[in-house]
């Protein structure tokens, strides 16, 4: 039974790790500039997640195997006047903006959320299960 | 065990139905911790199956000469096979659910209603057993 928290708690940790990176690339939807003062926008990044639990060398569970990029293509604003707009090229004019939908974002927050909720909701009947177990003894 | 003791009544029926719900509980944590995962498919073992093979064990005891006292003898099945005192469980992929574009089989509410009926089932056994002990208790007191 203490293993099923162990299955639980790594489905929370995953989910809080997948909410930091839906963060990261809501609070970067509109950084189009790098270090070196370029027009390279943030890159969406996706927590991907596979079954079984490294930290505890379980094969229930949950973890996030790669932070992986969304090679989708950016978004390109027409924008003449920006100090940062593309000179030549197929580009010319525009300016790049981060691959990122703030809609489609919220939507898998939501669901973050949601996943997160239902595993609370497990941990809490996995409790009330052992409690109950222990009235056997106590 | 001490026998008469400890395998009277449905003692032993209880003691095989808490194992079962503990480990099924443990897949159904695994299926929604796995929510999210693609290509997931949920795992799960069939209680109808249990309670068949629950039942068959309690009929052939109740064919014995003493029907109200002995070990259940469980034959193995599919899912959850007889290792001496002991079972072992093999869980199977269900493909009950919806195939979402993320190729996970998921069904949420299905699995929440598993998790509350398994938790029901659970907590009821254990109920039961404590009542059993609680007999036995009042017995060894000779006292009300």
């Amino acid at each position: 039974m203490f293993g099923t928290l162990d299955t639980t708690t790594s489905a929370l940790v995953a989910q809080r790790t997948r909410s930091e990176v839906i963060a990261a690339n809501m609070a970067n939807s509109n950084a189009i500039q790098d270090e070196n003062g370029e027009n390279n926008p943030f890159r969406r990044r996706l927590a991907i997640f596979s079954t079984g639990d490294p930290a505890t060398g379980s094969k229930t569970g949950v973890h996030v195997r790669e932070i992986a990029m969304d090679p989708s293509e950016f978004q390109y604003r027409y924008m003449p006047d920006h100090p940062l707009a593309a000179k030549d090229g197929p580009h010319a004019g525009y300016v790049a903006f981060p691959n990122i939908d703030p809609m489609m974002e919220q939507v898998d927050m939501m669901e973050a959320a949601r996943a997160y909720e239902a595993n609370i909701m497990v941990a809490e009947a996995t409790k009330s299960m052992i409690q109950t177990s222990l009235r056997l003894i106590a | 065990m001490i026998n008469g003791m400890f395998d009277s009544g449905a003692m032993p029926t209880l003691e095989r139905m808490i194992q079962f719900t503990g480990r099924r509980h443990q897949y159904i944590a695994h299926n929604i911790a796995n929510i999210s995962t693609p290509y997931f498919k949920p795992i799960d073992l069939d209680p109808k199956a249990f309670q068949h093979q629950l039942a068959g064990a309690i009929e052939r005891r109740r064919h014995t000469g003493n029907p109200q006292r002995g070990d259940l003898e469980l034959r193995s099945t599919r899912q959850v096979r007889v290792r001496g005192k002991s079972l072992e469980f093999l869980p199977a992929e269900t493909n009950d659910g919806i195939l979402f574009h993320d190729r996970n089989n998921r069904s949420l509410e299905h699995i929440m209603q598993d998790l509350v009926e398994n938790t029901t089932a659970h907590r009821m056994s254990i109920e039961l057993l404590k009542s059993e002990f609680d007999l036995l208790e009042t017995a060894i007191r000779e006292r009300l």
